[in-house]
This record gives C-alpha cells, structure tokens and sequence, in this order.
C-alpha cells in the first residue's frame, strides 16, 4: 500500500482481541483491513472455523480452511485457553493493552465470557466489548441455536428470495438463502459501525463501552422494501426470479444467452430503452418493429402489451450473443445491464485489475498465493485498503503477544504446563 | 434522545447528494450516530429522488406529495432536508458555501455528472482540504468500466452474487430478491466515511472514496473465490445445501399453510437423532444409510423429501419451538408481517422505533441492530424525527448554517435557487 490516501492505516494504533467462534471473524478482519492490530484468540486446538469448508484437501498440513484463510486475513493467532483458570494472569494485561474485544457465539457462552471483560473493563474503562450473538443478549428467543441459514430465514431474507410462483399463484420452489454466510458479513458489518460509533463516543467521554449486536436485527435490517411494504400498506412481497421481490409480479430481467450464460436485463420499460433496444437488434440483423408505428400505438393503446412485445424481443437480443458481448454493448448504449458471473471471473478482468481489486496474499491452506477481494474503494486510483499479511498459522504469535504483555519466561512456562497455552 | 446530550459524531455535518437506497443508507448510518446530515434535493422531477414518489406509501395526502414514501422515511430518518437547484450557477455556489462548512459530501449520481456541474473533488478539496468526499457508483470511478451505468441489480450480477444464490442447474439462479448490495455498500460507505474522519484527526487532510457497488459484492463473494482458485471449477449454486460440509438436512421445508416454511441445518449426528425422536423415530429414519452425517449428505435428495413429509403438516412456530428446545438450530422463514406482528425477540428488543415525520405523523422505523451500554446512537437522529419532508429545513440551514439574512432567502425562493 503506497497511496497517501489510503485507509489501511485509519485505526493504526488501535488493538483488538478476537475472541469466540465465526460469526464475528468478518468484523476482526474488517478492522484489520483498515489498520488495527486483531489478535485472535484461540483455544490450543484452533478456532472451530479452522475445520469449516471450503477445504483445500491438500498435502501442506492441518491449515486447511479457506474460510479460515478468508476470515482471518492480516491477524495475529495467539494459542490460549481464555477461560482456563491459569489464563487469570493474561486477562489483565490484555485487557490494559486492548482498545476493543470482539466476541461472537451463542448468548451463554459469550455471557460466560463477558464477565472477564467486564474486570478487564475496571482497569482500563476505554475498553470496547462488542458482543455477536444470535439473538442479542435478551429476550425469548435469545437461546436459539442458529447457523447462517436459520438466520437468514428468520431475519426476512430468504422470504424475498427464490423463484416465480406457479400461475396460480403458488409456489413449487422454497425460499432461498442466497450463499455465503451472509448473515454474518451484515451483522459484522453492523459491528464494525457500532465500534465506530464506540470509538467516536470515547474520544468525547474516555469511556468504553458494551455493545450488545444481534444478528437477527442486522439481517432484518437489511431486507430493503419487504418490512416498509407491510407496516405502510400492509403488502407482502412476493419473491420472484432473478429480480426483486415484489407485490405483484413484475417481467423477468434474466435473459439466457448464446453461451448458456444469462445477462441480467435492468429495464424501466422507457420509450429511450425499446429504442436503444431496436438499435441493438438491428445491429446484429434481426428484425424488429420497435421504430414503427404500429409498435408506438401498440404501446399507446395497451402499455403493458407493449411491454410484452418488447419482452420477447430482448430475449431474442440475449439469444443472439454471449453473456460478455451482450453486457458490453448494453452497457455501451447506457443500459444498466451486466453479465451474470461467477465471481471468480473477476480476476482477469481488466476493470479490477486495474482497480486493484484483488491482491495476490500467500494462502495457509493452499500452501500458496491466492487472490483475495481486498479492496471495494479507490481513492482515484490506488485501493483505499489492502492487507499486509495472510491469516496466520495456529499460536503463530503467541510468544510474540505475550512478550509485549510482560509474560515472563517463568510464567510462559506455567501457562504452558497447566494447560492454557 | 435528550437535546443537549452528547453524541458520537457531533460536530461533524455531512452534505447528502444521494439518492434511492446505498448512499442514503451510508448517510443514515452516520445520521444515526448523531452527524448532522443535510438531505440536498430540488423540486424538480429529474432531480429527486425517486423513492419519494414511489410505493409504499402513507394513502391520503396531497395526490402530488413528495412526503409520503415510507422505504424513504426509513432510509433517511434523522436526516435535515434542504432544497438547492443544483443546476443553476446561483445554487452551485450556494452549494460552494456549505462545503466550505462541512465534514463529508457523499454521492451517488451517475458518473461524471458532478463534474459536470463543475463540483468534482479536485474543486470541492480547494474550497476545503480536510473534506472526505464519498462518491458511490455501480463499478466504481476509475478503470475500464468507470462509465458503465448501474444500480444495485447490475453489480450483483457481475459481483457474483446473482449467479450463487439460488437451485443448481439446470434452474436459473435466484439472485436476491432486493438490492442487496445497495444495504452493503451503504454499510460500506459509512464504515469508510469514519475510518477517514478517524484517520482525519491524526492527519488533518481530508480524502477521495470512489466506492464500488460490485466491489463490495465480491468483498462478500470471498470464500467461493478462493475455491474456485483451488478447485480450478467454477462457482456454483447448491439451494439451501452446505456444499462444504456434511451437513445433511440443510434446507428449507414447507410447513401447514400456504407458502409456510422452516429451516432447518442439521451439523451432527445428535441432532439428526433429536430430530428422528421428534418426528416419531419413523422407520425409514432409523435406516442405517442416514446414521451418520457422510450417509445422510449422499442421500440429500431423498432425506429432504422424507423430512419435509414430515413437516408438512406442522404448525411452523410450533414446530420451530419443539427443535429449539432439542437444541437443534431451526428457524421459521419470516416475511414482513410475521417480523412485524409474531416476532417477540424483536419486539422485546423494541426494534421498531416509533418515530414522527411532519407530514404523515409517527411511524414505526427499523432501529440501529446493537445496543449500548454508554454511546448514544438515535435513529432520530439530532432533528430527532424520521425523514425530512422536502425542504423541510430551508430556514434552518440557510439562516443558522449559512448565516443568510431572511431578505437573501426570500430573494433565492424567489429566483428559484432554493
């Protein structure tokens, strides 16, 4: 990272402790990203994360998680058994050194956990606890066991998601939960803002706080027009394919190309667009009456016949070309269409590269470097933010943080023959 | 929230050029955690923004009102509302005037059209260098692609996003049901905007975003790149199954009543037998080939036909309850009004925060997902009500912000500037 500009070092300084299970790696890593030193904390035997697919299978021993290697990027990994009674004497020193503790995990296990805090908090006031968990700290539903797609059902996403109904109506398809962990990345991104608003408020006051994040508020805070559309006109959105959920159905913006491919076909259903359209058509040679007369009446007389007739003639459009040919020649015309792609297809193209999208970081479990999406902003033209270091191996810094802390040899030695590290 | 009591981000004004949901979203965020966020629009039907105009709507009212939009009264609760016609000479250096004033400007026009209007950020960080300036756009506003037009849909499309979600072949995707990337890059654009205010205040200089739509859908696409890389096969789509882990049923499963489900994700071998117990230790759940998770994942297809037999004919809530108190992690698929009207966690949590907007009265907003102990955040933010109606804080602005003298804001109506 040279660019003066960048974000990557907007928290430099700041120390963050990770704690708990995956649901909070995101928010860890977000941070790392622009400039905080996380160190994670992790059992003798590694966070549960570092067995969780996608694995890579390979032969570079027991680092085998992408996902680990995705949620971890630019971490420290410290070995210790957190709550271990011989892990009293790190506590302290911890907490006097860290400015904010992630946790995440059920609500009883982080509870459980944030009664240390609550000490480390005695000593050092401006320490920020932000607890991840399910449901939030309270309430009835607050021991719910979830994982990603439970959250996603309940928090209203998976409603807006899936496919067509049938013409009466009804539906032969199940909700979808779009892939991913998304209900984490929304509610570590939630997280991340919360420990900002922390953040701003300590400089004011020199205290830190507790933040108390639910996951199933984020996800439900992220569901766009379904929760307004039923408490100011008491609609339910129906979910439909390839497009926004909607009161009533709406046309299709998936189109299949020439290459088996699709391109997703933003319409208002302008005159300027049958127009572009009619351009297009005639372009690569098929007929169409979109300039003529008897199209403009047809659109007059019946709009939504008009838009029909249009319908069918983007479908043949798509079906004249590539996925990639068409989004380019849409795109050139001022439509706002693009491929559907496999994300992985970014890599090479020339737009991101350019941009510095991706960064080549030497990977732990494939055993060698892979390209990670590090940066979604410019500042002109160099990335806002990138990452200095992979994820690391299990313990990879744990003498390094304890020696920072003032851990002594002698106590290195009892930490480590008790168990705890 | 009291007035006179202290906020995270007092002392820092924001100027919101933004429209429809992401960039109202970044400003939300920031108006939230107590920023001054000043919405600028004109009357002008080209230059408003669209979600006053469209539904969910408050029925009554004027037929013409531009104040009744309930996704833009959630999108832009705790904002200030100014009108500026921006397209005037008069207006741009109005506009000139509250940069000068301002911590923040963020946009989300099409490319190129601030320029236009000769108010780019090489001009705005003249007028003040310590301005963060956040312009969001569907693929950002440098490389090969910084002129293609886009809204949340597009960039999901590229990003990766559309293609994952949904059934596998020979099924189209599914995409998501909303702009998604609209919400996120709203997150984004928030999470950037106080990075640089934070890194402002050790440096003293303010700094450019150009934040990317579909950058941001990769940023949340990461895992399934990096296996692609590995795997060297493309991407694809598996439904509601966990693809990367023997997780066997994972699914959604159609419950009693019409277009009634649950989801379920069964991760072991305990709960697969707590759910065997719950539906009656049926014999064809007792067979050897499901035991354990390897044989329950290679016979997915005919598990979930078999469990959805038998939820079938459940009450989802009760049945969600029953798999809850086995420990076994279930959810019902909650629309709109189940989270608004059956949901007692989020009505414990008091998320909905019944806020008043001048037209239509108080409404219930979507609150901040977190509690505090200590930091004050308010949806309401420092007007203390849900959005503003348009103009709503002309006097405000221009008088107390400005310092204009009552006579200069008749004369700028007058001329059609404000």
């Amino acid at each position: 990272m040279t660019s003066e500009a960048s974000l990557s070092s907007a928290l430099e300084g700041a120390v963050v402790i990770e704690a708990g299970d995956e649901r909070g790696e995101f928010a860890g890593m977000l941070l790392a990203m622009l400039g905080a030193e996380v160190i994670k904390l992790e059992g003798r035997h590694g966070s549960n994360s570092r067995s969780m697919g996608p694995l890579t299978r390979s032969e570079h021993g027991p680092e085998q998680s992408l996902c680990f290697s995705r949620y971890n990027l630019g971490k420290k990994s410290v070995s210790l058994e957190f709550e271990h009674p011989a892990a009293g004497l790190v506590h302290h020193r911890l907490g006097n050194r860290a400015d904010i503790i992630i946790d995440s995990g059920e609500a009883d296990d982080v509870d459980r956990r944030l009664k240390f805090y609550r000490e480390m908090q005695k000593s050092n006031p401006r320490l920020i606890v932000c607890a991840i968990t399910p449901f939030g700290l309270d309430g009835p539903y607050r021991d719910f066991k979830m994982t990603d797609l439970t959250q996603l059902a309940m928090g209203g996403v998976m409603a807006s998601c899936g496919y067509d109904p049938r013409p009466d109506g009804t539906y032969d398809t199940p909700p979808i939960a779009p892939a991913m962990w998304q209900a984490n990345h929304i509610a570590c991104e939630h997280a991340v803002l919360a420990i900002f608003a922390a953040l701003f408020f300590r400089e004011l006051t020199g205290n830190g706080d507790l933040i108390d994040l639910s996951i199933h508020e984020a996800v439900s805070n992220c569901t766009e027009v379904a929760i307004p559309s039923y408490i100011y006109n008491q609609a339910i959105v129906q979910r439909q394919t390839g497009r926004h959920a909607a009161e009533h159905p709406t046309r299709p913006w998936l189109r299949r190309t020439k290459d088996g491919r699709y391109v997703k076909a933003f319409m208002f259903w302008s005159r300027h667009e049958a127009r572009v359209i009619g351009e297009m058509l005639s372009e690569v040679g098929i007929e169409h009456d979109l300039d003529s007369n008897t199209y403009r009446e047809l659109c007059e007389r019946s709009p939504s016949a008009g838009h029909s007739h249009l319908n069918g003639l983007v479908d043949k459009l798509a079906a004249s070309m590539t996925a990639e040919d068409l989004f380019h020649r849409a795109q050139a015309k001022g439509l706002l269409w693009a491929s559907v792609r496999e994300p992985e297809k970014n890599i090479t193209d020339p737009h991101f590269q350019a941009r510095g999208t991706f960064q080549s970081i030497e990977d732990l479990a494939a055993g060698r470097p892979l390209y990670y999406p590090v940066s979604l902003a410019t500042g002109g033209s160099m990335p806002l933010t990138a990452f200095e270091r992979g994820a690391p191996r299990l313990g990879e810094h744990t003498r390094e943080v304890l020696d920072q802390l003032g851990i002594t040899e002698a106590e290195l030695k009892l930490l480590a023959s008790q168990g705890a590290i | 929230m009291e007035s006179g009591k202290r906020r995270p981000l007092e002392g820092i004004r924001v100027i919101d050029l933004t429209k429809i949901v992401a960039g109202p979203n970044a400003t939300r965020m920031l108006a939230t955690m107590g920023a001054e966020v000043i919405r600028v629009e004109w009357h002008d039907q080209r230059a408003l923004d669209m979600l006053r105009m469209i539904r969910p709507s408050v029925p009554g009212g004027a037929p013409d009102s531009l104040n009744r939009s309930g996704l833009f009264n959630n999108l832009n609760a705790g904002k200030y509302g100014i009108t500026l016609n921006m397209s005037l000479p008069q207006g741009r250096e109005l506009f000139k005037r509250l940069i000068a004033k301002a911590s923040v400007i963020c946009e989300n026009y099409s490319p190129g059209q601030m320029e236009s209007w000769g108010l780019g950020y090489p001009v705005l960080s003249q007028i003040n260098p310590e301005l963060i300036y956040l312009q969001i756009t569907g693929m950002g506003k440098s490389g090969t692609y910084k002129a293609y037009r886009s809204v949340g849909p597009t960039a999901q499309a590229l990003s990766g996003l559309t293609l994952m979600s949904g059934l596998p072949e020979p099924m189209p995707p599914a995409g998501w049901g909303y702009s998604y990337l609209d919400h996120s890059t709203g997150y984004y654009g928030a999470i950037f905007v106080l990075a640089a205010l934070m890194k402002r205040r050790r440096t003293g200089q303010g700094c450019y975003i150009d934040l990317s739509q579909t950058e941001t859908g990769l940023m949340v696409s990461g895992t399934a790149i990096l296996e692609a890389q590995i795997s060297g096969r493309p991407t694809e789509r598996y439904g509601n199954r966990m693809p990367f882990a023997q997780w066997a049923p994972h699914g959604a499963f159609r419950c009693h009543g019409a277009d009634q489900w649950i989801a379920i994700a069964i991760q072991n071998d305990e709960q697969w037998a707590q759910l065997v117990d719950e539906m009656g230790s049926p014999e064809w759940a007792r067979a050897s080939r499901f035991a354990h998770a390897s044989g329950r994942k290679a016979h997915e297809d005919e598990l979930e036909r078999l469990v959805a037999e038998f939820t079938q004919d459940q009450d989802r809530y009760e049945l969600m309850q029953r798999l809850q108190r086995r420990r076994i992690p279930a959810g019902l698929v909650q629309n709109a009004a189940d989270r608004c009207e059956r949901d007692p966690q989020l009505k414990h949590r008091r998320y909905f925060v019944p806020m008043p907007q001048s037209e239509i009265g108080t409404w219930p907003i979507e609150d901040f997902p977190a509690r505090f102990q200590n930091t004050p955040i308010d949806v309401g933010g420092p007007p203390g009500r849900a959005a503003p109606l348009i103009g709503e804080d002309n006097n405000y602005v221009y008088r107390e912000v400005l310092g204009l003298r009552p006579e200069e804001i008749a004369a700028l109506k007058e001329d059609w500037v404000i």
